[in-house]
């Protein structure tokens, strides 16, 4: 019988955690799957407990990019609809700039402490998919608590606000996977210096 | 004043005082776990050890590995000076909140 985690789990915690601390981290992990939850809760539920785990540290990592991500979207759209304008370009244009700017960090970031090209790619679909829901959130509580404000007067009404976070989600994490490039790449550059 | 402690850097200070030579992850994790009596997210203790060892009141170093962790090293940790002075204010400032009450507390919740 196997008495390992799934490999794929292992590979992505090996991408988002720190290079220095993925040998301690992930040893702590696998006595843990052997010592006493395999034993106790067999293989389909102790490699789901695994798989949770991993995901746990990954969300735990993403959730300040996806919170900033959400932050700027909602902050956006409040102020279009308290401040309307007739030209939204150079908004659209700041809001884009600043999205992107804060998946490319995040991406390098994480990549720059893991060494791994992968690593912007898995924050990128982790903090894009989070960052949708609580943009979501935001949005319709910012709704709720509009009486009186109609939302098409913002750039884009209701669609902006429940459809564009979840369309978001895949070019989030093709801009954070650049930044993973350049991060892991950095990291590689700086270390053959 | 030194650093002002939460509940769970206490827990996991604590769980290191406690566990003295033996303190690395999985048992830090452990001792938390009984002690708070709930299920833990080794993550969650992971994240604190990293930050009470970026505010210098924990240090770290690796030690060995074991077959079952497929050789893969432990990191040990153990509480600065300025950890034990950390929770000796906590403790202080606990007890100062309680003074002149008696424990449990009655009346209407």
């Amino acid at each position: 019988m196997r008495t390992s985690p799934p490999v794929w789990a292992e590979a992505i915690l090996r991408t988002f955690l720190k290079a220095e601390s993925f040998p301690n981290v992930s040893g702590d992990l696998l006595e843990q799957y052997r010592d006493s939850i395999l034993p106790a809760r067999g293989l389909l539920r102790a490699d789901r407990w695994y798989v949770s785990h991993v995901f746990g540290f990954v969300l735990r990592g993403a959730l300040p990019w996806a919170a900033l991500f959400a932050g700027a979207a909602v902050a956006r759209n409040t102020l279009d609809w308290l401040n309307p304008a007739t030209d939204y370009h150079a908004r659209a244009l700041t809001s884009t700039a600043l999205a992107v700017s804060i998946l490319l960090v995040a991406g390098f970031w994480t990549a720059w402490r893991s060494g791994s090209f992968l690593a912007g790619a898995v924050t990128g679909l982790s903090a894009s998919t989070v960052a949708a829901g609580l943009t979501i959130l935001g949005n319709a509580v910012l709704l709720a608590s509009s009486f009186g404000i109609d939302p098409a007067q913002g750039s884009g009404g209701l669609d902006e606000l429940f459809h564009l976070p979840l369309m978001l989600i895949l070019p989030g994490m093709a801009v954070c996977s650049i930044g993973g490039f350049l991060g892991a790449g950095a990291r590689r550059f700086s270390r053959a210096l | 004043m030194a650093e002002i402690l939460g509940t769970f850097e206490q827990a996991v200070l604590l769980g290191i005082v406690r566990l003295a030579d033996d303190a690395y992850g999985r048992a830090i994790l452990q001792e938390v776990e009984m002690r708070l009596k709930r299920e833990i997210a080794p993550g969650a203790v992971q994240a604190t050890l990293d930050r009470l060892e970026n505010k210098g009141l924990v240090r770290s170093q690796l030690g060995s590995g074991t077959p079952i962790r497929a050789g893969r090293p432990r990191r040990y940790y153990r509480v600065e000076s300025s950890g034990v002075r950390a929770l000796n204010d906590a403790r202080k400032t606990v007890e100062h909140l309680w003074r002149g009450l008696s424990w449990p507390l009655k009346g209407h919740a």
